[in-house]
């Protein structure tokens, strides 16, 4: 090895800064919109959107959807996107595009006041593009989806060289009866794996967390707080909070967490999960500007990190709405 | 799922020697191959000596899953797909109508929640009359307690179409009630039966280019439901999930719109809330929640949940006897 080979070796590559710039370039913060902007989210995160149903978790998945695919700038207008592309892995069957259509019609007008219409258009197509939806009907086609996804982002980077996604699943316990039911006997060898909840979503675990390593990806999930077989428990549980009295924060806090919040997903999936923010439909009722409607307000509240205060926010036409 | 030695005939690679290598892992079917970590099994084939081999074979497997995923759908074509076929129907209702946008969309699943004599029968009927009326499009009524009346629709059917000339009259009916199409059903499985009967014959009729039905009723839904929820086991609910994903997968493939009733039981403090549990919650599109004051001809509609629309809403209508 020459002198100066060695010399650059003990120099090291790069100073801390443009390491620093690098690993910014190639893990790319995402700035997501409220209540997801509390904690920096970063590529190979996995967060996990928790809560009963209603409390607005498909609504979130759509306003992130949305800020996520609209381009930055546009013709010299700031859109305020972030121009990633977005996977959006449907198990539940119920995302309306149109309302993410309608979420990114409000946006685009807001930004240029709805004064040319072909080009609302071209601009909504070229957000559109970036936007990419499957449904899954049962847990083999969720894993079949997941196994090819690798070489689909590999074709896709080939072709348009984007970079940065964000892979969305609404809802991950959508399968969660269907899986605990079939118990097939193992058949043939001995390790002959069976379908079961266990076996699913350990090869669920797996198969994201080589995307995870392969592509620059945040993974952004949906659950839905389902009552287990024990609902008389809940019943109790849900039965004494709202006699605690005042709302303080604290008294608030408690309650949110013991009666909504009851895990079934397996240890492996929880020990996937980097980030968790739990979201409930709150009592409250906040009245819209300029009209006699109300809304109802919801309540999220971030546990991994844990953070120790609530965000309340609306949902309107135009999206979600954070109430100071 | 297909096995391994099926597919060899259609694809060679996947030969007797990749096969044992697979058995030895307990991989015997596509199947197996879905639930076993692709990693470990890689790494595996690299360190065997025909490992090129191996890889190839891996990659045909992998080829052949591409196949059982739906296609995954580019934005635009989402957009255009809804803009063009996931119209909304006219109930016949204009408060309703008014509240959910226009009226049922096709596509989703939306349930009607009510205590017993809320008018959830005569909302069915009345939406399954102007269905086939005002769109021209076929019903399937799914009738679980002997509620669907003829003579109901025929009175109703008077009601939208107004005054139509003498011999007009007859054969609009017989139009109306040749597309409405009734299934008396008493369990879950007769349902599952007709669903599926339903998936091919429209499957056949997509093919041909000509398909004209346009919403399916299940009246109630929760009769054949609640009796196998019963037991402490998950069999029930996975039955009511797989039914639930069976109407989205109809729903969705043929534009169809789906309405399924709900009956109510005692909440918090006695106010009714729809049955069915937790786990129904998050499954239909749009939730509504019917009421009617005694002895009056008001109905309440509420909204629980909506993809769209914020819910809490609220609209009042009336359905003439």
């Amino acid at each position: 090895m020459s002198e100066a080979a060695v010399k650059s070796w003990i120099n090291g590559d790069e100073s801390a800064r443009q390491m620093l710039g690098r690993v910014q370039a190639s893990r790319p913060s995402f700035s997501l919109p409220p209540p997801l902007h509390r904690i920096p989210l970063r590529v190979g995160n996995v967060v996990e959107i928790a809560g009963p149903s209603p409390s607005a978790k498909t609504q979130l998945l759509v306003q992130t959807a949305a800020s996520c695919i609209l381009p930055k700038e546009w013709n010299g207008l700031h859109y305020g996107g972030l121009g990633h592309s977005v996977l959006f892995i449907d198990l539940d069957c119920r995302f309306d595009v149109l309302r993410l259509v309608e979420m990114l019609g409000h946006r685009i007008t807001q930004v240029n006041g709805c004064s040319c219409t072909a080009d609302n258009e071209e601009i909504l197509k070229l957000s559109m593009r970036r936007f990419s939806y499957i449904r899954c009907y049962d847990s083999l086609e969720l894993l079949a989806t997941l196994k090819t996804l690798h070489h689909r982002l590999e074709k896709e980077k080939e072709s348009n060289g984007i970079g940065g996604h964000l892979l969305m699943i609404d809802s991950i316990g959508a399968f969660h009866w269907v899986d605990r039911a079939s118990t097939s006997l193992p058949l043939g060898g001995k390790n002959r794996k069976c379908l079961s909840l266990q076996n699913v979503l350990e090869v669920v675990v797996e198969d994201l967390r080589k995307l995870l390593s392969l592509h620059a990806m945040l993974v952004i999930v949906t659950k839905a707080t389902i009552g287990g077989p024990t609902g008389n428990e809940v019943r109790r549980n849900y039965k004494r909070w709202p006699s605690a009295g005042t709302f303080d924060a604290s008294s608030e806090l408690e309650g949110l967490q013991k009666p909504y919040f009851r895990e079934y997903m397996p240890s492996i999936w929880q020990s996937f999960v980097t980030h968790r923010l739990l979201v409930r439909g709150s009592d409250d009722h906040i009245a819209m500007p300029k009209s006699q409607e109300n809304n109802t307000a919801y309540v999220s509240e971030w546990l991994l990190p844990h953070l120790n205060f609530l965000d309340k926010f609306v949902v309107r036409d135009a999206g979600v709405f954070l109430i100071p | 799922m297909a096995s391994f030695k099926r597919l060899e005939t259609e694809f060679p690679i996947l030969d007797s020697d990749f096969q044992s290598f697979c058995a030895l892992r307990g991989i015997f079917t596509v199947q197996d191959f879905l639930i076993h970590d692709l990693q470990s099994l890689v790494a595996d084939a690299e360190q065997q000596p025909s490992s090129e081999r191996f890889m190839q074979a891996i990659n045909q497997v992998l080829y052949v899953i591409d196949g059982l995923h739906r296609p995954w759908l580019n934005g635009v074509d989402l957009m255009e797909d809804a803009q063009k076929n996931k119209h909304a129907l006219s109930t016949g209702c204009e408060g309703m109508d008014f509240l959910l946008r226009g009226g049922l969309q096709r596509g989703q699943v939306t349930e009607l929640a009510g205590p017993s004599s809320s008018g959830k029968t005569q909302f069915c009927l009345l939406t399954a009359s102007t269905v086939a009326y005002k769109h021209k499009g076929g019903v399937i009524y799914i009738d679980t307690g002997n509620s669907f009346s003829a003579k109901r629709i025929a009175c109703f059917l008077n009601q939208i179409s107004g005054p139509a000339s003498e011999e007009m009259q007859p054969r609009i009916l017989q139009d109306v009630m040749n597309s409405i199409l009734c299934h008396s059903v008493f369990d879950i499985f007769s349902m599952f039966d007709v669903l599926h009967c339903l998936g091919s014959k429209l499957k056949n009729q997509m093919c041909r280019g000509d398909n004209d039905e346009r919403l399916i009723i299940i009246d109630s839904i929760s009769s054949l439901i609640t009796p196998i929820l019963g037991s402490s086991g998950s069999q029930g609910r996975a039955l009511m999930v797989s039914a639930m994903s069976l109407l989205k997968k109809l729903a969705h493939e043929y534009n169809l719109a789906v309405l399924v009733m709900n009956h109510t039981v005692g909440g918090d403090g006695g106010i009714p809330k729809p049955a069915l549990g937790e786990s129904w919650k998050t499954l239909p599109h749009v939730r509504l929640l019917l009421s009617r004051d005694c002895g009056s001809d008001t109905y309440h509609v509420s909204l629980l949940k909506h993809p769209s629309v914020a819910s809490g809403k609220a609209a009042k209508f009336i359905i003439n006897d």
